[in-house]
């Protein structure tokens, strides 16, 4: 019997092709739209995923601290933060001195001003903005350490970005499911009217409404998986395209992906359902 | 098996059925006979609930609640076989998925008893060389003779055919009328209408005059009690029906 069904979806999308690729290119363009906000969001959490890695907090010494009192405050940092990393004031100045490119720019300043001090590579549960305030906060209060820093600012402003794609993207997708409710709901309901002679004899011979709503739901549903893999494979183009000059752009995740075509297909689905809940009471006899 | 009590059927200001009672048994042959807009059609459209009385009731078998909920309407419809004047084929499917269409309607068949139902009616109304023809292709009466077989394969209780030789010629009609004769003579209960008065003694059916939705009497006088004569016993044979058509049936 669900061979059945699907028999008649397939007639119906053959008997009236034109509606179901209007359909399928409405759709297309709302899911492509809600694709492109989608990629973008994840590839804004990759980078900040990554940066996150990179994410380091520098706790400069003062200078009367002892090795020993160094060693116990890199123990008591490790246990609590993460794994630390020693910079003397030796390396600092060589670091310094290569970033500044000409060593003779140095020969002027007769000491090291440069402080020794400890590089934090913060644990993943403690990357997010007000985590690291507090652990800023928390490690200021040693007395070994003179001074913090962290970049405070540009972690608050990429956890902003991110949050703000986020609600971009929900609020984009809510409008996309609203924009593929509507497509669907008003082709069924044109599909059902142009098939309304072969509708009424069904329901002359008895069929019931689930009988004859069946291949139009199946139809919806098929449209809307063509429909969001014709988006996915678009920009999955669109990022090959642009990964030559955008480094590290990279395509939604399989789960992703999926879920994309999931959704297109269960709100397909719900408009099918809510179409041929009304439409079928107009016309069967 | 079907009862109209005392029916009425108004279309705004048009009474198109005006308190009419009668009553069927099973294997009986009902045929309604009378001019066009007498209400015969009417009576069909109350059987099958498309539409309801204006008042008085109508039961068929076992559904007699004034208003049927969808379900029961279509559960209603799956016990009937209905033939159409216009056949009412679908025009995008052969002659056997037009049939097996009412078989997978019915639900009550396993996927491969569908074949051998529909070859089965296909056999019985001579359209088995034609199971793969569209009902564009075939002849008006050979459609009317499909639309049958779509009405029998289920083997329904009851048949309804509404003017089902009207548009077909004499030879035609000829054939149908004693296609529906034997279906009847093999057990199932017939209600006909129809214009033709040789249609409905070519049934040998218990024969109900109407005009201008009103019973009336052979003719043509209005029967004031607007109830149809119980029937005389089943016939399968014709001959045996001669003058069955009284007063009111």
């Amino acid at each position: 019997m669900h061979l059945f069904y699907l028999r008649e979806a397939a007639r119906s999308f053959r008997q009236h092709r034109g509606l179901a690729y209007t359909a399928v290119f409405s759709l297309t363009a709302a899911l492509t739209l809600s694709g492109v906000l989608l990629l973008l969001t994840h590839n804004a959490e990759v980078q900040m995923q990554a940066l996150g890695d990179r994410r380091e907090m520098v706790v400069y010494l003062r200078d009367d601290v002892t090795p020993s009192q160094r060693d116990v405050l890199v123990g008591r940092l490790t246990d609590l933060y993460g794994p630390v990393t020693y910079v003397s004031k030796e390396d600092a100045w060589k670091d310094f001195s290569k970033q500044l490119g000409d060593p003779s720019l140095l020969e002027a300043v007769p000491d090291n001003p440069l402080p020794a001090s400890l590089r934090v590579k913060l644990r993943p549960a403690l990357l997010t903005p007000g985590a690291m305030d507090l652990a800023a906060k928390q490690i200021g209060e040693f007395p070994e350490v003179e001074d913090v820093r962290y970049g405070e600012e540009w972690v608050h402003r990429l956890d902003q970005i991110g949050a703000t794609l986020i609600k971009g993207t929900i609020a984009v997708g809510v409008v996309v499911a609203l924009a593929i409710l509507f497509i669907v709901y008003n082709t069924i309901r044109l599909t059902v009217l142009a098939r309304r002679p072969q509708v009424e004899i069904m329901s002359r011979l008895g069929a019931t409404d689930g009988f004859i709503a069946v291949p139009f739901v199946l139809e919806a549903m098929f449209e809307a998986g063509l429909a969001a893999f014709l988006s996915l494979a678009l920009l999955f183009g669109v990022q090959q395209g642009l990964s030559a000059r955008v480094v590290g752009l990279v395509f939604l995740p399989p789960t992703y992906a999926l879920a994309f075509v999931g959704a297109a297909i269960g709100v397909a689905w719900l408009a099918a359902m809510l179409a041929l809940s009304r439409v079928l009471r107009a016309v069967g006899p | 098996m079907i009862t109209f009590e005392n029916v009425s059927k108004r279309f705004g200001e048009r009474l198109a059925l005006d308190n009419l009672s009668w009553h069927m048994d099973e294997g009986e042959a009902v045929a309604f006979l009378g001019p066009n807009g007498s209400g015969k059609t009417t009576v069909l459209r109350l059987i099958t609930h498309e539409i309801q009385p204006s008042s008085g009731k109508v039961t068929v078998g076992t559904f007699h609640a004034r208003r049927l909920r969808r379900g029961h309407r279509a559960l209603l419809r799956r016990t009937l076989g209905i033939i159409y004047e216009d056949f009412r084929l679908l025009n995008d499917r052969t002659i056997f998925e037009n049939v097996a269409l009412a078989v997978r309607i019915a639900g009550r068949f396993a996927n491969e008893e569908v074949i051998p139902r529909v070859m089965y009616a296909l056999e019985e109304v001579g359209l088995q060389l034609k199971q793969n023809a569209f009902p564009a292709e075939l002849s008006a009466g050979e459609r009317q003779r499909a639309a049958i077989a779509r009405a029998i394969v289920n083997r329904p209780a009851v048949i309804l055919a509404d003017e089902p030789t009207v548009a077909l010629e004499k030879k035609s009609a000829e054939e149908v009328v004693a296609l529906l004769r034997r279906i009847h003579s093999e057990g199932a209960a017939l209600v006909l209408v129809t214009t033709r008065r040789e249609v409905a003694d070519g049934l040998g059916a218990r024969i109900i005059h109407l005009d201008d939705g009103k019973l009336v009497d052979s003719d043509g006088q209005v029967m004031p009690s607007g109830v149809a004569a119980p029937a005389r016993p089943p016939v399968s044979d014709p001959s045996l029906a001669a003058g069955s058509s009284g007063a009111g049936g």
